[in-house]
């Protein structure tokens, strides 16, 4: 028999499933963007309308509302696309949950990636980028935006040193902080003597948004 | 978004069909979400922590007392240094019609860092397959079957084609062993590749119907 909670359950996951698939989609898009360095379309899958949308990018800190993400997004990107500069991010391992309502989603995916950094008076420099993406969505305006976006570094090293012998890479120097930056939640980057803590941790199955829960991939506790 | 109003207009085949589509879409989503979370549990590392269950520790074909003690052993000394990022692409996965069994293989480029006895890490490039058979329980998908198969296992700078490490285990293992363990269909610069595991068939749950049976992996050998 066809009832009612067999058609609302259906309705649930379609919706679901329609939200995972835009969810991979503009993701994709907006990595694509970052790789190409497309500062105003990397900021066009941000939900701008919302008060605290925000970036966190390793130790850089934390870049909230409109203005802070732009402003990060540019400090981060540079404005400056040079010859020989390359940005290659990939977006693997997704976990991914939509909320039962629907309105929010939180997603998680490990991200290899490689660079070619420019040097003076020297050849640009192969790096190796490797980390992890854990965002919040939100769907606004009939669209999946992203509502919070912190990156993890895993790896940041040079490509012939590989990451046990160059570390010189996964701090920032010790330069003044981003004066829009707050300050980052989690940095734990791969060291020969760091420990590796699931972090950030995958999302798990919910209902409906919750702010006490806004941290849920720094979370330790692995039971859920 | 759908709306209730849409569901209405469909018949009750209509209904039945696009349910039982929906479900195995779904199904897809649910276990891609189980294998990232496995990758996550895997890099992590703390033996004995409490964790979400991942395996399928109740189906009556999982021998759950050797997981446990499996999960107990401690392979490095100190967990300093050490790091197992199995990245997962190319999924390639077909659930059966009950939505209640899925097969499933990735291929993975993946990093390590390993210090066995608190020596200075090696870093490893690692390439390899992730292969398995998973089973709706409880209303939760379980892994139920599949180990990690290594395709390279290399110090990095000494390359895929002069170097395989053996997985690291307590007692260690010879290089025989180790060809016989997970490294069975490993690289190797004087062999023909073994074309091990299969992806699953889209008829794989017709042809294979039992969750037990992984000739599926080994169809093309």
């Amino acid at each position: 028999m066809i009832d009612e909670e067999r058609k609302q359950n259906l309705l649930l996951k379609i919706n679901q499933l329609s939200a995972y698939q835009e969810i991979e989609n503009n993701m994709g898009r907006l990595i694509a963007a970052v790789n190409f360095r497309r500062i105003d379309d990397v900021l066009k899958y941000f939900a701008l309308e919302m008060d605290d949308v925000s970036l966190e990018y390793a130790d850089e800190g934390v870049f909230e509302g409109a203005e802070a993400l732009r402003a990060g997004i540019e400090y981060l990107l540079g404005t400056e696309i040079r010859a020989g500069e390359m940005i290659d991010l990939q977006l693997t391992t997704p976990v991914i949950e939509v909320a039962a309502d629907c309105r929010t989603a939180r997603a998680l995916w490990w991200s290899p990636g490689a660079l070619s950094v420019l040097r003076e008076n020297d050849e640009p420099q192969a790096r190796w980028m490797w980390g992890d993406f854990a965002v919040d969505f939100i769907y606004i305006n009939d669209e999946w935006k992203v509502w919070h976006l912190h990156y993890f570094t895993v790896i940041h090293c040079d490509y012939h040193e590989g990451w046990v012998d160059d570390t010189s890479l996964i701090n920032r120097l010790n330069t003044p902080m981003h004066e829009r930056a707050k300050p980052s939640t989690w940095h734990n980057p791969y060291h020969p003597k760091a420990i590796r803590y699931g972090i950030p941790a995958a999302p798990y199955p919910y209902d409906t948004w919750r702010e006490e829960e806004r941290y849920w991939m720094l979370r330790n506790d692995k039971t859920r | 978004m759908f709306t209730m109003e849409e569901i209405e207009l469909l018949s009750d085949e209509e209904f039945i069909e696009a349910e039982k589509q929906i479900e195995k879409l779904y199904a897809v989503w649910q276990v891609k979400n189980l294998r990232g979370r496995a990758a996550v549990f895997h890099d992590d590392q703390h033996i004995n922590q409490p964790r979400k269950e991942l395996k399928a520790m109740e189906h009556p074909s999982f021998d759950a007392e050797a997981e446990i003690a499996f999960r107990m052993k401690p392979v490095v000394d100190s967990l300093e240094g050490n790091m197992l990022i199995h990245p997962l692409t190319t999924p390639v996965i077909e659930v059966d019609e009950t939505c209640t069994k899925a097969r499933g293989t990735w291929w993975s480029v993946g990093i390590e860092g390993l210090s066995k006895f608190r020596e200075k890490p090696m870093a490893i490039v690692s390439l390899g397959m992730v292969p398995g058979t998973h089973v709706k329980m409880n209303g939760e998908w379980r892994i139920l079957s599949g180990n990690w198969q290594r395709t390279t296992k290399n110090e990095y700078h000494a390359g895929w084609i002069n170097d395989m490490q053996v997985t690291n285990t307590r007692p260690p293992l010879s290089k025989e062993e180790d060809r016989n363990f997970l490294g069975k269909y490993a690289y190797m610069k004087d062999e023909v590749r073994k074309p091990v595991p299969a992806p699953p068939e889209k008829d794989t749950w017709n042809s294979s119907p039992e969750e037990t049976d992984v000739s599926w992996l080994y169809k093309n050998l």
